[in-house]
């Protein structure tokens, strides 16, 4: 798609005409481009470069570009390490972005389909609770909702750190636009089939949508893992750490261990730098879809 | 008058309520509790530590925690912001049974923790007094002091010859030692990022106190503003280390030759000689402030409490007891085989060969001449309220009178909840 | 009750709203709307009731204090403090994070060799967490010791090296809170104006060479900026939101200081801190809310964001 507009730009624009200076200008794009790209790409440098260094490699007197001896066995250190527990973290925090992920796509996409296309008289009101919530960010009100949830005894637990979250009437609003624009035809030929809204919403309405569902998951993947505020809030017990919480962790801890440190931020990122090389088209849609309409 | 009385009735059906809501979280937290512990003497115990630097404590906790035959006892780590964790550990259902901490009055009148003098009793005698005054609260001992740290200037003795300067007595010789001990590569002093450590050894050295005899301000006089300033002036030059990526409590800035000076604890003792040798001498923090002033060491640490909450208050103790009174080789080895720290027992510091030459004998020594204990009628909000102070007239810019009244208001504040 | 009345009329097979899609309704939306109440509207409500109450270490206190807790509040320098940081910071990070979005996005669009690539090299970092990026920012890019990076630099051009976040004298600390931040969403942003870049359409930039407008500027302030309204207004309104929740940057950069803290650590400190006083820090939770949504309301006034839900 993106070639046919260029070629047309190209079309319209006068080949010949540009020339020389065309050529010119796109050199100081790519130059441009280049000096960006480098800095972006700096702190993945650091993270590399410190997290298979020794400590005394990083804080020498003089800058070590990358080491030589490249340290791999830090990871079997940070694993070792008694005092935060770096593979139960991981554990946590797989487990909560995948729960975090189910959860927010069931519900939040059912009570976007029923608030678009179940015709209902307080339907109205309804959208009006959900639009209410978006006009106060989920972390505003962290305080409020720890007091609930320690009063439910769910400090420490996986459903602390899981449940609250799920109502996110944000994404219950993305979901409703999104079927707002479904079509109409698709579904009535399943009523016509017999099917009552139930089955025509899971035989044929996500069906059909399982692009926009991939990227609002991978999206909401992200930003489970990525969560800090709410974790930490709740993770009052070392068991129950996220990935987050425990680097967190290592920025007060008593002893610094630099190496240590990287490889922890190193290990915490990898698994979404990969999802990122992966899924990027799902994710680029998603971003664009979802971002615009918001 | 109908209207008060209506308004308690509203008052009464509300907590009626929120009484139901919080019955229905302890329901649901029985069920949470299921999964955990159950082990062979059916009882369990959580007990929190905050998480010490020198390697190999975490083990030695676990392994005491193991050799306790009573009950299971399950040792929490916790690196990092240990007082926001306990305190939000101790308010919830779920929080420790046994823990460590400072001794602290607001603990003892908000009833989070028990008096412990049942399972003193006779081994009182046996503590260094100031271990057990600083833990009476209203005439209970509440805690069982584990360990004593004293924390003072460690210096390179190398530098200072170098320099041609003798180890600082008084604040204004400190600040002129760290300007000329700066070069491009070292810094002259540490004192930590947030300058909370030397807060209090700050004001005593002026010769005030924290609070007078009858728990009122006694931090803010003129002596101590000056001082601020003064710090202020050394804040602002050239000559302190700044931004280092470890705190005052990890002697790694001094140890990767940072700094020629740092303010540390007796803990790093045994780190800081392997880096240095004999290079190292240990100074308390110079008197500031005039005739009246005096040297000061803070004589920090950390003891055993046991929470109100634990759901078997007297298994709670009964662990305490075993591990911090009866088990004199564990608090030897808690004492000396990690970092240094000084025993609070008599006993046990009589055979402490340890701590009797060289550096570490000095400090002893620093710890029984100069040293200051904790006030438990201090509190940690307290603590934080200069803290601020620190930041405010120290790290910035602010005019250190109007810092310290604006603490004076919000510790009055702080002083009439808790006296009444 | 009015529904008769109300039917639209002539809508042809659109099924009516009635009793016989209530169940449908509640079956959809009845999970969600429940989960919304319990932990979104009563904590609220517990919260108000909370902020009337001396509430420390307890959430079912029995000292009503009325309004003290709201006056405690509203009098406290630091809170207030709090309110401008934020305001500082937010006119910091929105314009530039929109400014070097729209930027790289302009630089990719334009290009055809490489694009993927250097798209890809600006949208990387939106993986990262704060927490990590606060990390490396504290523990090596800005470093205050001689082995940070930034101080490094410094050091090749004979220039001192600078304790970024130790004081707020000079302010350095916000430029590294500033580009943690633009490291993380300016590719995220990007995306969203790469979308929209792709969407205008070709004819408009060929009309105006038609017309005689230059490229460059010319085509971009008349063609270009306006065809992204849409996506302008949007992404401010993102970021706004986004700079509301500031919290793990400044919590895991500025530990303990004074300046640099944003309502929600200031929230954080006094609820989860050494206090635990729940009757203030709901009372500065529902003060933070109420601001956020007038402050919501007017911008939908003026970016006419309002009128959305009617679609």
């Amino acid at each position: 798609m993106s070639r046919v507009s260029h070629m047309s730009a190209a079309a319209g624009g006068g080949r010949a005409a540009r020339g020389a200076r065309g050529t010119l200008g796109s050199a100081g794009l790519y130059a441009a481009l280049l000096v960006a790209t480098v800095l972006f790409l700096v702190p993945f440098y650091l993270i590399a470069r410190n997290a298979l260094s020794t400590d005394a490699d990083i804080t020498g007197e003089t800058w070590t570009f990358f080491p030589t001896d490249l340290q791999w066995g830090n990871v079997r250190e940070l694993f070792a390490d008694p005092a935060v527990p770096f593979a139960r973290a991981l554990w946590n925090s797989l487990v909560v972005g995948v729960l975090h992920t189910a959860g927010t796509l069931l519900l939040c996409s059912t009570a976007g389909y029923g608030l678009a296309r179940i015709p209902y008289r307080h339907a109205q009101k309804v959208f009006y609770l959900v639009l209410g919530t978006l006009m106060v960010p989920a972390a505003v009100t962290f305080v409020p909702t720890f007091v609930l949830v320690s009063s439910l005894g769910w400090v420490s637990s996986l459903r602390g750190l899981v449940i609250p979250g799920l109502f996110s009437g944000f994404t219950a609003f993305l979901f409703r636009q999104y079927f707002l624009g479904f079509p109409r035809e698709l579904e009535e030929a399943a009523r016509v089939d017999g099917l009552n809204h139930w089955g025509a919403y899971w035989r044929v309405v996500v069906p059909n949508s399982l692009n926009f569902f991939a990227a609002i998951a991978v999206i909401t993947f992200i930003g489970g893992w990525n969560a800090f505020l709410w974790p930490l809030v709740i993770g009052q017990d070392q068991e129950s750490w996220t990935v987050q919480v425990a680097l967190s962790s290592y920025l007060t801890a008593q002893t610094v261990n630099l190496h240590l440190i990287f490889m922890a931020a190193a290990i915490s990122i990898l698994p979404l730098i990969l999802v990122f090389l992966v899924l990027q088209r799902w994710l680029v849609q998603g971003v664009a879809q979802t971002g615009i309409k918001g | 008058m109908p209207a008060i009385s209506s308004r308690e009735w509203d008052r009464r059906d509300l907590l009626r309520a929120a009484g139901g809501i919080a019955a229905l979280g302890a329901l649901s937290a029985c069920g949470s509790n299921t999964g955990r512990g159950g082990g062979g003497s059916g009882r369990s115990l959580k007990q929190m530590y905050h998480a010490y630097g020198e390697p190999g404590t975490q083990q030695a906790a676990q392994k005491f925690a193991k050799a306790y035959r009573d009950a299971d006892v399950s040792v929490q780590w916790i690196p990092g912001e240990y007082e926001k964790k306990l305190f939000t550990a101790l308010l919830s259902s779920d929080g420790p049974d046994v823990f460590e901490f400072h001794p602290q009055i607001h603990m003892a009148h908000e009833r989070q923790i028990v008096p412990l003098d049942d399972i003193l009793e006779d081994a009182k005698d046996d503590f260094n007094e100031a271990d057990i005054t600083s833990h009476t609260i209203d005439g209970k001992v509440y805690g069982v002091r584990m360990i004593d740290d004293p924390q003072f200037l460690y210096y390179r003795k190398s530098l200072l010859d170098k320099a041609g300067i003798e180890p600082p007595d008084t604040l204004d010789a400190l600040i002129e030692a760290a300007e000329k001990l700066t070069t491009d590569k070292v810094k002259g002093l540490y004192l930590g990022q947030t300058l909370q450590p030397i807060q209090s050894p700050l004001i005593w050295s002026t010769g005030a106190e924290l609070l007078t005899p009858d728990n009122e301000i006694a931090y803010h006089t003129d002596e101590v503003a000056e001082a601020l300033r003064k710090l202020r002036r050394l804040y602002a030059g050239k000559a302190l280390l700044k931004g280092a990526p470890t705190e005052h409590w990890d002697p790694a800035s001094f140890n990767q030759g940072l700094c020629a000076m740092q303010w540390c604890g007796m803990w790093a003792m045994p780190q800081i000689l392997e880096a240095h040798g004999d290079d190292v001498g240990i100074i308390p923090w110079p008197s500031s402030g005039g005739p009246q002033g005096r040297p000061a060491v803070y004589n920090g640490g950390w003891s055993a409490f046991v929470s109100a909450k634990a759901k078997d208050v007297d298994a709670a103790k009964a662990f305490v007891k075993w591990l911090w009174i009866d088990q004199k080789e564990f608090q030897r080895e808690w004492c000396l085989d990690y970092g240094f720290h000084i025993p609070p027992r008599k006993s046990v510091a009589a055979g402490a060969e340890e701590l009797k030459s060289g550096l570490a004998a000095e400090g002893v020594e620093l710890f029984n001449s100069a040293g200051i204990f904790d006030n438990p009628s201090w509190t940690q909000s307290m603590i934080t309220t200069l803290t601020d102070v620190m930041a405010n007239a120290v790290r910035d810019d602010a005019d250190p009178e109007a810092e310290l009244d604006k603490a004076d208001r919000k510790i009055r504040r702080e002083l009439d909840k808790i006296f009444g | 009750m009015a529904t008769p009345l109300r039917r639209p009329a002539g809508r042809g097979r659109r099924p009516v709203p009635g009793r016989g899609h209530a169940l449908a309704f509640w079956l959809f939306t009845g999970p969600f709307l429940a989960g919304l109440l319990v932990f979104v509207y009563l904590p609220i409500g517990w919260s108000l009731w909370l902020s009337l109450f001396e509430a420390r270490s307890t959430v079912t206190p029995t000292e009503f204090v009325g309004l003290g807790n709201y006056l405690t509040m509203l009098s406290d320098g630091d809170f207030v403090r709090s309110l401008g940081t934020f305001t500082v910071f937010a006119l910091f990070a929105v314009p530039l994070t929109f400014a070097l979005s729209l930027a790289l996005a302009l630089l990719v669009h334009r290009i055809r060799f490489l694009r993927a690539f250097f798209r890809s090299a600006f949208f990387l970092p939106t993986a990262c967490s704060y927490v990590a990026a606060s990390l490396v920012w504290k523990m090596s890019v800005f470093n205050g010791v001689r082995f940070g990076l930034a101080n490094t630099v410094l050091g090749w051009l004979g220039l001192d090296s600078v304790a970024w976040l130790a004081s707020p004298d000079p302010p350095w600390y916000w430029l590294v809170i500033v580009t943690v931040r633009l490291w993380l969403q300016s590719g995220f942003y990007m995306i969203l104006f790469l979308a929209a870049l792709q969407n205008i359409p070709r004819v408009l930039y060929e009309a105006a060479a038609i017309d005689g407008a230059r490229p460059g500027w010319q085509t971009f302030r008349h063609i270009t900026l306006p065809q992204l309204r849409t996506t302008s207004t949007a992404v401010i309104l993102l970021l706004l939101i986004a700079a509301y929740q500031a919290f793990d940057e400044f919590y895991n950069l500025l530990d303990k200081a004074t300046w640099g803290r944003p309502p929600l650590v200031y929230l954080y400190n006094l609820a989860l801190g050494e206090n635990q006083d729940y009757g203030l820090g709901s009372a500065g939770a529902l003060l933070l809310a109420l601001l956020i949504c007038l402050v919501t309301l007017l911008q939908g006034r003026f970016l006419g964001f309002g009128r959305e839900s009617d679609t």
